[in-house]
């Protein structure tokens, strides 16, 4: 045991040291930041301001939308009827992206259009189609009845009747959780392929080195192996707790600086709309939830960190052990370096399996298939993750601790296995790699 | 020391060793002496639990050996790495702590080792900024660092240059001096009969012979005998007579000669002595043993026609 951390800590130390490592810790979680600003930014607004034309040849808006402190919307008003041909290959028409055509008969049949030039972000489209309904409200509210706005608006708040599941009853399995799993589970596998390789390098650099002779001289093959996948896999858990660290502070303050308004309804409607907020109907809140970006939601509000991270961590661990001892075998079975290459390739189809397999538990949460997939070992890490950020039924919270079992018994089992292939593979180089070789070297002590 | 009993090993239909034995006492630096495939390598590597044997045991200080032994034993493989982009002093103490030397422990003999190889400025070097013969030096260093009672070197002179092999020379006689065991495989015979005490010599996988380097000179020699001297070939040839025979000879000046004489009659070299005595100026004269070079061919070619003939 002391030899291996002897191992683990020279492996751990050459890993943190190295500059790849270093940059990595700065390349990826700048990359996902980025891509998270990209989602954020794109997601979240198109256009920033959008210059909109109403034609209104009654004159019912009267030149006045509900409010005029929106900054993001100018509007503009014709009164005159424009032709939708007209309005797209016009050149007086080009500087408007949209144009509201507001009939006369608006206020009887209730139906208006909006013609875009590109398709505004969800925000934009709500905000357009807010503004504008509640204007035409307002002028029916003065038309038709005796009733102030407010009253109406009392009125005309709908009931809300709505089915909910008695074990979920605020909607936390939808398939945005499923998302957050799999995330998880996309992070695990990325880290597992990382590491592997890195395990795998090293195992052939010691090999083709020949410093491999002067260790077992030292150490025993099972300790050389399960030190060097412990070395490395500090070395990855530094490196991850680098990025969370790095993505964590990023989250927060692009929340705080670049994005102020992105979670707060409040912050990004008119005044009115923070009235209402609280009064809400589901239709209401509905529009309300598209102006939320959903990327947004799943990063700040779905992730529930104090369950997910744990069981992240666990089957971290032991996703990485089952298949570290993978790439350590290859690499000590290898004859030459492009060897390994070749033998990578199928454990690196199991790895994409796997994130399929994550990809078909998030869309079928119910199926017989994804039941068994997270028993599976080799996808058992990514299926657990979104499985887990979905939700367990009441009951069925054991599957989480069976397949964890499994996955670590069946990384001790893997770790058995390569280890008797590295003990036997570790000592010959520059050999052809056959399948042979292989089979003759599980069967030798 | 070391007993190595009945070791056999085969790697999958390769024989490797077929029931080798041999023993090594304490205090003698031992050679392991064979042609390239012969099983050298795979001896040493069942000595320091590298590899298992199929058969048979090794037994040190009279027990059969376990793993903790392997602290007692220092190993300089023949093909030896380090890791390239560790520093000297990393490596060294990393080495030392996997034989079982604590840190402190390991980083004490290590500032001896860097003293007494001259090599403390570079301490700080990675292995990669080394010339090769100063990465000799560390790769020396890292197996003798934990004092191993035993050591074993697998062509310790290969690749390293002529001043490197001269101070590892001395590092072995200086070590054995102080009751050290030292086996060394090699290829190089001059190095054998300089420094080793006994050999055992193994061919195509079986032990071929065991002895002292002058037991087995001894056996082979073939009454050869040279003298050197000064004065007139003519005298020489004419004292010789019909008791001797004059196999070769070397000129060295104008009157000075070394000459290989052979006995005839069961004469001796006290007779040869006798009749040169007075004749010519005798400066030195020795009895011609087959140097270990001569041995090894010889026997190895025995080996291979007695296998050919069975």
């Amino acid at each position: 045991m002391k030899n291996s951390l002897l191992i683990a800590v020279r492996e751990w130390k050459a890993r943190v040291g190295s500059r790849s490592f270093l940059l990595m810790s700065v390349i990826g979680p700048s990359l996902i930041l980025t891509l998270i600003y990209i989602l954020f930014a794109f997601g979240g607004e198109g256009k920033q301001k959008w210059k909109v034309l109403v034609t209104d040849k009654a004159g019912l808006l009267e030149h006045k939308i509900i409010t005029d402190d929106d900054k993001a919307i100018n509007y503009y008003f014709a009164d005159d009827y424009i032709e939708i041909e007209d309005f797209r290959d016009g050149k007086r028409y080009q500087e408007f992206d949209a144009m509201v055509e507001v009939n006369e008969k608006v206020l009887s049949n209730k139906v208006g259009h909006i013609f875009y030039r590109e398709l505004p972000s969800t925000r934009m489209q709500t905000r357009v189609q807010y503004q504008i309904e509640r204007r035409i409200e307002e002028i029916m509210v003065g038309e038709f009845t005796d009733f102030s706005i407010n009253d109406y608006l009392k009125i005309k708040q709908a009931l809300n009747l709505s089915f909910h599941n008695v074990y979920d009853p605020r909607d936390e399995a939808s398939d945005l959780s499923g998302w957050v799993g799999f995330f998880y589970g996309t992070l695990i596998f990325s880290f597992i392929f990382l590491f592997g390789m890195t395990i795998l390098r090293s195992v052939t650099y010691e090999k083709s080195n020949r410093i491999v002779e002067v260790l077992l001289a030292s150490v025993s093959p099972r300790q050389l192996m399960s030190g060097k996948i412990m070395g490395i896999g500090f070395a990855a858990i530094i490196q991850f707790v680098v990025w969370i660290v790095v993505i964590g502070f990023g989250l927060f303050f692009m929340r705080e600086l670049l994005f102020p308004d992105m979670l707060d309804p409040a912050n990004m409607n008119f005044d009115q709309f923070a009235i209402e907020a609280s009064q809400k109907s589901y239709a209401d809140k509905y529009y309300a939830n598209l102006e939320y970006n959903q990327f947004v939601e799943l990063v700040y509000e779905r992730v529930n960190f104090g369950v997910i991270l744990p069981f992240f961590v666990l089957f971290f661990i032991a996703g990485y052990l089952f298949y570290g001892a993978l790439f350590a075998a290859i690499g000590a079975t290898m004859g030459t370096e492009s060897d390994g290459q070749q033998f990578v390739i199928p454990l690196v189809l199991l790895l994409f399996l796997s994130l399929y397999a994550g990809y078909f538990a998030m869309n079928h949460p119910e199926s017989n298939l994804t039941s068994i997939l997270q028993y599976v070992p080799f996808t058992s890490p990514v299926v657990v993750m979104v499985k887990l950020a979905q939700g367990y039924e009441p009951g069925h919270g054991y599957e989480v601790y069976l397949a964890l079992l499994t996955l670590l018994l069946s990384a001790f089992f893997v770790l058995g296995i390569a280890s008797r292939l590295y003990k036997n593979g570790i000592l010959q180089f520059g050999h052809r790699l056959r399948l042979r070789h292989i089979l003759k070297w599980l069967r030798s002590t | 020391m070391l007993e190595v009993r009945n070791i056999s090993k085969s790697f999958y239909k390769r024989e490797a060793l077929n029931n080798v034995s041999f023993n090594v006492n304490q205090g003698e630096i031992f050679g392991l002496l064979g042609p390239n495939g012969a099983g050298k390598s795979t001896i040493i590597r069942i000595i320091n639990r590298i590899v298992q044997a199929d058969e048979g045991s090794i037994r040190l200080n009279g027990d059969l050996m376990v793993a903790g032994d392997l602290s007692q034993i220092g190993y300089l493989p023949e093909e030896r790495g380090l890791y390239r982009n560790m520093t000297v002093e990393a490596q060294v103490e990393f080495l030392g702590r996997l034989r079982g030397l604590s840190k402190a422990d390991a980083k004490i003999k290590s500032n001896y080792w860097f003293n007494r190889f001259e090599i403390n400025d570079w301490r700080k070097k990675r292995i990669e900024e080394l010339s090769k013969g100063m990465a000799q030096k560390v790769q020396f260093i890292c197996s003798v660092l934990h004092e191993p009672d035993l050591l074993i070197l697998d062509e310790p002179f290969s690749g390293f240059d002529p001043i490197n092999v001269e101070l590892i020379k001395n590092e072995l006689i200086r070590m054995k001096a102080v009751g050290k065991t030292i086996i060394l495989s090699t290829h190089n015979m001059k190095s054998v009969e300089e420094i080793c005490d006994r050999v055992v010599l193994v061919d195509a996988a079986k032990k071929v012979a065991e002895g002292s380097v002058s037991e087995l000179q001894d056996e082979r020699k073939t009454g050869l005998y040279s003298v050197r001297f000064s004065g007139s070939m003519i005298a020489f040839v004419n004292a010789l007579w019909t008791g001797f025979e004059i196999v070769d000879k070397e000129i060295h000046g104008e009157d000075k000669f070394t000459v290989r004489v052979k006995m005839r009659n069961e004469s001796s070299f006290e007779d040869l002595l006798k009749v040169l005595l007075g004749e010519v100026k005798i400066e030195a004269a020795w009895e011609v043993l087959p140097s270990m070079q001569d041995v090894f061919i010889d026997l190895i070619k025995l080996e291979s026609q007695e296998g050919y003939e069975k």
